[in-house]
């Protein structure tokens, strides 16, 4: 679905796609009540819920914010944010909450976020993102797929 | 006045109070482990990366590291990598991590986990 929004040289007519991109979008506002796509989303592990419940205070956030960087082209930061601004999208689950902004989400949508716990360090990392093509070992770092 | 402690030799790997702290906490409620086991392998975009994990004897070849009452061993292979490097415990809200400050290294990844020598 999300590829006949994005290469316009596909297969299918325009309109068709274009048709299934809407009737899509009118089926996911009527199931969730979110003006956007679900594939947009952002997910939590279990792991990374419970240790945001343990070191988040009320109105604190998770931020994930990709610059350009690391050795793979693309990293991940990550930080607590109080204030969200208008462009940022929050995802909740289990009374915490992440934001990220929308030129980052370009790049995480569809992903997972974890919290990590191994006896060398335990940190939060991003998943399982369809946007990365390989990533450096320690996966803050990531290239683009073309 | 309390005289900083000297050591006859230097010591393969040397821990700061934060690592000692972490790693006897670490193994505070685990008596069937002596101590940790530090190593190298050879991963990562820079070559090699360090591991870490319990270990409950020592081996023929590990080098014994004890400072203020934790043991640390250092596998065959990483006991030339590692000489001279100071262990060190960083703790911020998002993460937690040992890293080593060691001087061998000629490059580094951005993240710290993989470096050469």
């Amino acid at each position: 679905r999300q590829e006949l929004c994005r290469l316009p040289e596909s297969s299918q007519p325009l309109y068709i796609a274009g048709q299934r991109c809407f009737s899509n979008a009118s089926i996911r506002k009527e199931k969730s009540g979110e003006p956007s796509p679900s594939e947009d989303k952002v997910h939590l592990t279990e792991s990374c819920v419970k240790r945001l419940s343990e070191i988040m205070e009320k109105g604190e956030y998770l931020r994930i914010h990709v610059e350009g960087g690391g050795c793979s082209g693309f990293q991940y930061k990550f930080s607590v944010d109080r204030n969200k601004n208008e462009e940022d999208r929050v995802f909740e689950q289990g009374g915490v909450g992440i934001v990220v902004d929308q030129e980052s989400l370009e790049f995480v949508k569809g992903s997972t976020v974890d919290f990590s716990q191994e006896l060398i360090r335990s940190t939060f990392q991003v998943l399982k993102n369809p946007q990365a093509d390989h990533g450096c070992s320690c996966g803050s770092s990531f290239s683009v797929k073309v | 006045v309390n005289k900083r402690k000297l050591f006859p030799t230097r010591a393969a790997l040397t821990l700061t109070p934060a690592a000692v702290s972490k790693i006897r906490l670490l193994l505070q409620d685990k008596p069937e482990y002596i101590g940790l086991k530090v190593g190298v392998r050879t991963r990562g975009c820079n070559g090699l990366t360090y591991t870490l994990e319990y270990t409950k004897e020592k081996e023929k070849s590990d080098e014994e590291v004890l400072q203020d009452g934790v043991r640390v061993f250092i596998e065959k292979k990483a006991q030339l990598t590692l000489l001279g490097t100071e262990m060190d415990f960083v703790e911020s809200k998002l993460s937690s991590e040992f890293i080593f400050n060691n001087p061998n290294i000629k490059g580094m990844c951005g993240c710290g986990e993989s470096f050469n020598i």
